[in-house]
């Protein structure tokens, strides 16, 4: 391990200044307050870069391509310079032999305060045959990895949840990160792709508080995963005035009306798309006419077609004549109708079956 | 390609704008209050503007309001940053951009100076060594 951070950035000609903006807005979208980006600034310069191995299992390489042609590249690209990539095979100009040495090196020098990132999940049936790297099988090369890690980041929903390859009829038998290791601390970040800069905010909060931040039921930080989309979402309003795209092309679509009854998951997906967005701030899948797929959620690949509303009370507009009885207006009725829909949904959350596919 | 070369018209404009929502002026009274405690104790605060539901309008009601001071200061390091100070002096309105000029966070801070600005001791320490280098330089020169 190298010197305090700050100097390394020095050298790469990052300034102090650059480093303390950076703090500041990565606080923000933290939603950390905001003296917290100094003291981060500050301990984040005195921190000594930890020691992190990233490994690839059952994946895509998607993740890696989210986090490293993220918008700015001094931004989420300095998480390079904060951290001590000891293993990455993406991005290693090592190769075969040589690379797994580095891993072990690795591994042994920074026995027990390793970071160890995984994207993908593991497949355990034919004996995990179904991903190896060098002759061992995923399930082998986690557990070895695991065992002297300080905590473990599963990057993405595969690593989260066993992502698209667990989904129906999950050929290979994939599970998730936390399906086989239960004795140590888990982030899930999960998304596909994950949001770069929630790796980033993991990263610093370990870095400046010493410890992994505060986690949900499903393991995600709550800074980030903590409101559904639906919640955060700009077309919110026009699903509370009950006003709603049928199809991509109508005339809703064209106003941006919600997106709903066109299959949206925002109502049952937690994640930080509507605030945070994509590319630079630049827009997001609802803000560019398209429903919510629910990517950060477990099992999204199985739920429902993309393109099928999340399931609704049989009759909403009676539960919109029952509140109007009670003497409330029209649009308050609308509202409640529109709230007894995403309890609705959210308690009978669909499987798809064969026959949604055939469909 | 800027976005309104794309011959659609935008049939909604974002909810909200171009109106109030209202949640502005109660900054104001936290202002008020952060500009006492500067006063009272000399500790600094800020209020993270992007974490709060304003809508632009919002925005420029506020900054209107607090009006513009004596002091604008320009920071380039990884985009824009511009901190300056309101016709209220000690308070500081501080927007921070990318290379592509978007906004990444924006702050009111409260501050006697805000603490971007200082030059961080570590770093006085480093031009204290290049002059001192120059010195010895340009005397290397002389003999």
């Amino acid at each position: 391990m190298q010197g305090p951070l700050i100097d390394t950035l020095a050298r790469q000609g990052v300034s102090r200044r650059t480093f303390l903006k950076y703090c500041a807005t990565l606080a923000s979208m933290m939603a950390l307050p905001p003296a917290a980006g100094l003291a981060m600034a500050e301990a984040m310069a005195a921190a000594r870069r930890p020691s992190v191995i990233w490994l690839p299992f059952q994946e895509c390489t998607g993740c890696t391509e989210s986090f490293t042609r993220s918008h700015s590249p001094t931004l989420e690209g300095m998480i390079f310079d904060m951290i001590s990539l000891d293993y990455q095979e993406t991005l290693m100009a090592a190769a075969g032999h040589q690379a797994e040495a580095a891993r072990h090196t690795a591994m042994r020098d920074n026995a027990g305060k390793y970071l160890l990132v995984i994207d993908g999940s593991i497949p355990l049936d034919q004996d995990g045959a179904y991903s190896c790297i060098g002759g061992r099988s995923n399930l082998d090369i986690l557990k070895e990895a695991a065992e002297g890690a300080a905590a473990i980041i599963a990057m993405g929903t595969c690593a989260s949840y066993g992502g698209i390859p667990k989904a129906n009829p999950n050929p290979t038998g994939a599970v998730s990160v936390s399906d086989i290791i239960k004795d140590k601390p888990i982030v899930n970040i999960p998304g596909c792709p994950p949001i770069p800069v929630v790796m980033t905010g993991v990263l610093a909060h370990y870095l400046t508080f010493g410890s992994l931040p505060e986690l949900d039921a499903k393991g995600r930080p709550k800074a980030f995963y903590g409101e559904t989309i639906h919640d955060r979402c700009y077309r919110r309003p026009f699903y509370d005035q009950g006003k709603f795209a049928k199809t991509f092309d109508d005339e809703g679509a064209r106003r941006g009306w919600c997106l709903f009854e066109l299959g949206c998951k925002g109502p049952v997906t937690y994640n930080a798309c509507a605030t945070v967005k994509w590319n630079g701030g630049t827009s997001w899948p609802v803000e560019s006419g398209h429903g919510c797929l629910g990517c950060s959620e477990p099992d999204f690949w199985d739920a429902g077609g993309f393109y099928k509303a999340l399931s609704l009370p049989a009759d909403p507009l009676k539960f919109a004549a029952a509140a109007a009885v009670v003497g409330t207006g029209a649009g308050v009725a609308i509202g409640f109708a529109n709230r007894s829909k995403k309890g609705g949904a959210k308690s009978a959350h669909e499987t798809t079956t064969l026959d949604d596919l055939e469909a | 390609m800027k976005l309104d070369v794309i011959p659609i018209h935008v049939a909604n404009q974002p909810p909200g704008e171009p109106g109030l929502s209202g949640n502005a002026p109660p900054l104001l009274r936290e202002v008020v209050e952060q500009v006492r405690r500067l006063i009272e104790s000399g500790e600094p605060s800020a209020i993270d503007l992007s974490a709060l539901p304003l809508t632009p309008a919002d925005l420029d009601w506020l900054q209107e309001k607090l009006g513009a001071g004596e002091i604008a200061v320009t920071l380039q390091a990884s985009g824009e940053s511009t901190l300056n100070e309101t016709a209220c002096p000690g308070v500081w309105w501080v927007t921070h951009r990318n290379e592509q000029g978007a906004v990444n966070s924006q702050f009111i801070e409260v501050a006697f100076v805000p603490e971007l600005v200082k030059a961080h001791p570590q770093d006085v320490a480093l031009g204290l060594e290049t002059l001192e280098f120059m010195i010895a330089d340009r005397q290397g020169d002389a003999d």
